[in-house]
């Protein structure tokens, strides 16, 4: 694991905030497909083999709140510094695939739930 | 350089020759027997020529003609006399021959103590142990590092330190006269400039020509080594100056060390910039990587931030501001930015960095964070050193005012001058700005724990379970994080409770993989004498290119908890590819090639245990970490080292 501030200052940020978009509805997705592509094209890289994100890597994602077409947005042209994933090699499938698996990640046990985190 | 005249047929050649014959090794006996009587059991008296040697020689009434192949005091003698004078505790290296005539005089002549000898397995290692040292003690131990070759292995790990601005003494050895060199090896170790190399990130070099040269040159090199901005010095030992007699006509001395009294800045500038501070609304003050240890900042920014109620942003160089206090507002940085009408840097590596966005795109961009009529103040020492090449002074930041001086010596000035200056309604301001800052702290911290949450139970472990697992046994203890805090998702500053300077000590200063295993050893070498838990939180790939510092841990007794946060790949590579792959709209699947350390997998538990280190792992289960920490800790307050293999997360 080679250590640069590199990402510390250019955060791969997939859930960042977007401008206020039209509420859309996201295709249906294979779940469980779009577990194993986002574990095999690299998303996991960044945001955690469960979506949990990294401090200088990327924001959480699981469960994502992000509406489908600025999650889509975000993925074809980032804002930020993250890796652009045009349909050539992530056909809209696959994203709508990684999307409905991501939004079917269930919450996680809240910090004061976790006797380590709560008990500071 | 030195002129072997009539003591160079009793030197390196004459040695060779004898050892060759052998008949002739009764004639060397009884000599060095007369000799080590006479040699001296202290080396409080500086040696002033060679008339011990000589009286032993002539003592065993050597037929006519026969060689003296002995000698009472060396050069080497006088080199470890002038050590000794620093107050150095230790010496780190991998044996060389080019330093033989020194290695044996700090080992037999010097007792092997102040300093004490340590075994290294690569100068790369020993050199980033002196680092590691440096940042707990803030002083440097010393380096021996083989001519040629040795310098060559240590120089990535001397470009850390002179990164991080962390003292280091170094020496390197020569035989700059060519007709004193064996044949073969020697030669080849040999050179016309041997710091030319690492000139360019050395504060300083040296390649002495006597022993009185090389007494005022070690005194310096100390000097120049500890003096801010801190950095390694290296000196050059010729082996003729090391393995030649004492002339017995020199008169050497060597200098005393002064007491530093440290550059601070100006007080014009000083009073300014406490003016600027009481005047401005949202100022921000940031501090990064001043000098090393005990005397940092820490203590005089806690009142300069008190005094005005003033968010604090620790970029994390050194352990610069107590994390859970209510103005460390490190997690904040770009809301600060975006409001600040006064940023203050002390001690900045990266001054514009932190005050500009970075877009890594196929057209990098970059944009300013802060307001156009925001002010910006730099204090530091770093550009009284700033050399050409090496391009670690980071870009150019055209802040509004520069004032050159150390940030920890100026503090006390410019906390007196904010005082002065804060009358009744703005310590009335400030308090509703610190109320502000405190509720920002609070909810800040409440986020970092809701964030960890998320993956709790996630195999592999989460860089949060595994830190916070870590944490869970050490916080009630005296502990040092010897290891640097990025890889882990700064995951202990933002959870740990940490309000001491050793409690972070801060990263490889440039970045060179590898700094871990010998920085860590070397920082738990230094917290040992204290009783501290040293606990490192270490990077796979980075273990692996210097293992063998976890031989030297368990040869001389280092305890160190070290936590392998193995995530299976150069994580920060496997990132760059992917993004590359994609630009190129490539093969997305392809970024492990290069990039990953596994299949197979690196047992690193096996590794530990084969170098007499406890180890345990791979731990692949996080409710496994709990008990297995549990165990190492057991040992390292034995006084030894552990190691546990955890399996995790990327970042």
């Amino acid at each position: 694991m080679k250590v640069t501030h590199f990402f510390a200052t250019a955060a791969f940020v997939l859930g960042m905030a977007f401008p206020a978009l039209a509420q859309d509805t996201a295709p249906a997705g294979d779940a469980k497909a779009g577990q194993t592509t986002f574990l095999s094209v690299g998303c996991w890289q960044c945001h955690g083999t469960v979506g949990q994100g990294g401090a200088t890597t990327g924001p959480q994602i699981s469960g994502t709140a992000l509406p489908y077409s600025a999650f889509v947005q975000q993925i074809r042209v980032p804002q930020n510094a993250m890796a652009p994933y045009e349909a050539k090699i992530l056909p809209d499938s696959d994203v709508a695939n990684i999307y409905a698996w991501l939004k079917s990640i269930p919450a996680s046990k809240a910090a004061k739930d976790i006797p380590l985190l709560a008990n500071q | 350089m030195s002129k072997r005249k009539d003591a160079a047929e009793v030197g390196r050649r004459g040695f060779l020759k004898g050892a060759a014959l052998a008949g002739a090794a009764t004639t060397i006996a009884a000599p060095l027997s007369a000799a080590r009587a006479q040699a001296p059991a202290a080396p409080e008296k500086l040696p002033q020529g060679v008339t011990a040697g000589q009286k032993a020689a002539e003592s065993e009434k050597l037929p006519a003609g026969a060689e003296h192949l002995i000698e009472a005091r060396s050069g080497s003698d006088f080199m470890v006399d002038a050590f000794k004078t620093l107050g150095i505790e230790y010496i780190a290296a991998m044996p060389g021959s080019s330093f033989r005539g020194l290695q044996e005089s700090f080992i037999n002549y010097g007792k092997n103590t102040a300093p004490e000898w340590l075994t290294c397995l690569h100068e790369e290692i020993s050199v980033a142990m002196s680092h590691g040292y440096a940042k707990v003690e803030g002083k440097p131990m010393l380096n021996l590092v083989h001519a040629t070759v040795g310098l060559q292995h240590a120089s990535m790990a001397i470009y850390n330190a002179y990164a991080d601005r962390v003292p280091i003494c170094m020496m390197t050895a020569n035989i700059a006269d060519a007709t004193m060199r064996r044949p073969g090896v020697e030669v080849d170790h040999t050179v016309q400039d041997g710091p030319v190399i690492t000139r360019d990130y050395t504060k300083w070099d040296d390649s002495p020509g006597s022993l009185q040269h090389f007494a005022e040159s070690t005194v310096r090199s100390y000097q120049i080594a500890m003096t801010p901005p801190m950095g390694p010095v290296l000196l050059v030992a010729d082996g003729s100056l090391q393995e030649d007699p004492i002339p017995e006509d020199a008169k050497l001395t060597i200098p005393k060390l002064p007491r530093f009294a440290t550059a601070v800045g100006d007080s014009a500038a000083v009073a300014e910039l406490a003016q600027m501070l009481v005047s401005a609304e949202n100022p921000v003050i940031f501090a990064d990587r001043g000098v090393p240890g005990p005397n940092g900042v820490m203590k005089n920014l806690i009142a300069l931030a008190e005094a005005l109620q003033c968010p604090v942003v620790d970029i994390g160089g050194r352990m610069n501001f107590p994390n859970m206090h209510p103005l460390n507002q490190s997690e904040r940085r770009g809301a600060l930015l975006a409001q600040a009408d006064l940023v203050v840097g002390i001690d900045m590596t990266d001054f514009w960095g932190v005050t500009h966005g970075y877009r890594d795109q196929l057209h990098r961009t970059s944009r300013p964070l802060l307001k156009p009529t925001a002010k910006t103040v730099s204090l530091s020492s770093a550009s009284q050193t700033i050399r050409s090449n090496y391009q670690n002074f980071q870009r150019f930041s055209d802040v509004t005012l520069e004032i050159s001086g150390d940030g920890a010596a100026t503090m006390p000035f410019l906390v007196e001058a904010v005082r002065k200056l804060a009358n009744d309604d703005k310590k009335s301001a400030f308090e509703s700005r610190g109320k502000k800052m405190a509720d920002a702290r609070k909810a800040s911290y409440e986020q970092s724990k809701n964030e960890a949450a998320v993956g709790w139970d996630a195999n592999p472990i989460s860089t949060a379970r595994l830190t916070m697992e870590v944490w869970d046994k050490i916080k009630g203890e005296d502990w040092s994080l010897v290891s640097g805090t990025q890889p882990a998702s700064y995951w202990s500053r933002r959870l740990w409770k940490m309000d001491k300077y050793y409690h972070a000590l801060g990263d490889s200063g440039a970045y060179g993989v590898g700094y871990g295993g010998g920085g860590s050893v070397g920082s738990a070498l230094a917290n040992r004498k204290y009783g501290r838990l040293s606990v490192a939180i270490m990077g796979d790939g980075d273990l692996m290119v210097s293992p063998s510092a976890l031989w030297t841990a368990a040869k001389h007794k280092i305890p160190i908890l070290m936590v392998m946060h193995n995530n299976r790949y150069y994580f920060q590579e496997v990132m760059h590819l992917q993004h590359m792959a994609n630009r190129h709209l490539r093969d997305p699947h392809t970024a492990n090639i290069g990039t990953e350390i596994a299949n197979p997998n690196i047992d690193f538990a096996k590794l530990a245990q084969s170098m007499g280190v406890y180890a345990e792992g791979p731990i692949t289960d996080p409710a496994a970490l709990g008990p297995a920490l549990q165990r190492a800790i057991a040992i390292v307050k034995k006084g030894e080292p552990a190691l546990l293999d955890v399996v995790s997360q990327g970042r």
